[in-house]
């Protein structure tokens, strides 16, 4: 646990360090445990605790060291379990200050209207009061961990001065940290590959993303199962015939009708996400692919585009569930509810109908 | 360059041992009482149906405006004084009336309990 013992050969690969979401975040970690970390040997700037890769920090704490130069202010800041120096950069703003001494005379055309000078002013005033601290006041910083001769420092990206004269921000911080130490910053990465899971599982999902990229490829409008069922046969080919090399064939599902079985559920997944949908359910299995079905787009945007003329949908749009019963009373009873989201986000996304409010759609 | 960290202590603390004399600490209580002749504040707190006092030496914060009865937070160095005994040397002392006392005090223990909890699970690593 203790971090400045790990050994640099257990630093887990940099490759893998983006695949931690702790690495892209702002980490809230204790100022204790941000002296502690210990560097990378790979790549300077990065630290780890607990295995997690580190670079950027999000503290609270009072101020209890400042320092001020031309063109930055070096603040200690303490949080209760240890002290760091903050490098906090004064912005252009801040720098083109005038002399304090001009600030109190009104400028000549001050007569109660919109000044932009005057309020430019005050804006540079209100960013000076956030930027400089004294001893005491309460300071929050986030930016990357540096070291520059030996001490560790945060670089501020931000900072500001918290006005806390409850505590109530302080409290709040020290009790949510711990928690997110407990559920985060504590546990270890666990990277483990989706070929490793449920075989039977995966093959399914595998399934449907095959079905899903040649649908997307070959822009197929419609298709019957027999049309792709040759895609799924590697799932399925290679572990029986595996099994029956060593043995008698066995009394069990065929070859065959596990492909079968595969493709009905995958099309079943594939219904129940809206991706395609049957038009007409009869002995002929023929599915529509939900977003090249340029009739239905049609039928969808028509309706939308009739009905938001309506006195009742003129002003709100129309409800999804209105557009459904409208879609299933003229154009096919079988489409479902999250076929038609599809519809709606791909007409959305091409300015054809506009959401209005939640689930309200209107077209011009 | 940068002076040591300041760790909540409660306080009940000061006195019966727990912190050493030099320690940094920081401390909030009640202002009963300001002697500006002396530098000398005295906070109390309520615990355990007991009344506890804390001194501190103000030199290194003052002027400031003393409001009797406020609710005060001290971040100072824990200094053993003749005659006086154990007082807390500000470096700051903020003024912090309102602050919800039980809730504050909730906080500090529970981040005390992480860092035991932490200490613990960290402990039978080293010994094997």
């Amino acid at each position: 646990m203790q971090p400045a013992t790990m050994d640099p050969a257990e630093e887990p690969p940099s490759m893998l360090w983006g695949l931690d979401p702790i690495f892209s975040a702002f980490t809230r970690l204790y100022v204790r445990d941000i002296l502690q970390m210990v560097e990378s040997t790979q790549v300077p700037g990065i630290y780890f605790y607990n295995s997690h890769p580190i670079y950027k920090v999000d503290v609270l704490g009072t101020v209890v060291y400042q320092r001020e130069r031309e063109d930055f202010f070096c603040y200690g800041v303490d949080d209760g379990t240890g002290v760091i120096n903050c490098l906090c950069w004064k912005n252009d703003l801040f720098k083109e200050e005038e002399h304090p001494a001009k600030w109190g005379k009104p400028s000549d055309g001050d007569q109660g209207g919109f000044n932009p000078v005057a309020e430019l002013k005050k804006l540079r005033r209100a960013q000076q009061s956030r930027c400089r601290l004294e001893i005491g006041e309460l300071l929050r910083v986030r930016g990357p961990v540096k070291t520059s001769r030996q001490q560790r420092e945060i670089m501020a990206s931000t900072y500001y001065k918290v006005n806390d004269p409850v505590m109530a921000f302080q409290i709040a911080w020290m009790m949510e940290v711990p928690q997110l130490y407990r559920q985060c910053y504590d546990k270890p990465l666990q990277l483990q590959p989706n070929a490793t899971g449920d075989s039977a599982v995966s093959s399914l999902s595998k399934a449907t993303n095959i079905i899903k990229d040649f649908l997307k490829q070959k822009s197929v409008c419609r298709f019957r199962p027999y049309d792709v069922q040759d895609l799924l046969q590697p799932l399925i080919s290679s572990e029986p015939r595996n099994a029956s090399a060593d043995q008698e064939p066995v009394a069990g599902p065929s070859a065959c009708q596990q492909l079968h079985q595969l493709l009905k559920e995958v099309l079943q997944i594939l219904q129940d996400e809206g991706i395609v949908y049957r038009k007409v359910k009869s002995q002929d299995e023929v599915y529509h692919v939900t977003a090249h079905d340029k009739d239905l787009l049609i039928a969808v945007k028509d309706i939308i585009r009739e009905d938001s003329r309506r006195e009742k949908y003129a002003e709100k749009g129309c409800h999804v569930l209105h557009i459904l019963s409208a879609v299933r009373q003229r154009y096919s009873l079988n489409v479902s509810k999250a076929a038609l989201e599809l519809v709606l986000k791909s007409l959305e996304s091409n300015s054809d109908v506009v959401s209005t409010s939640d689930s309200h759609y209107t077209a011009f | 360059m940068l002076p040591a960290a300041t760790v909540f202590h409660f306080p009940w603390e000061i006195y019966n041992g727990a912190v050493q004399e030099g320690e940094s600490v920081r401390v909030f209580g009640r202002l009963v009482c300001y002697q500006p002749e002396e530098s000398r504040a005295t906070l109390s707190a309520q615990h355990a149906s007991k009344e506890h006092h804390v001194f501190v030496h103000t030199l290194f914060v003052e002027p400031f405006n003393p409001i009797i009865g406020a609710q005060y937070l001290v971040l100072g160095e824990i200094e053993k004084a003749e005659g006086v005994g154990v007082m807390v040397r500000a470096r700051v002392l903020n003024c912090v009336d309102g602050v919800n006392v039980a809730l504050l005090q909730k906080a500090i223990n529970e981040q005390r309990s992480f860092f035991r909890e932490r200490d613990d699970a960290a402990q039978p690593e080293h010994a094997t």
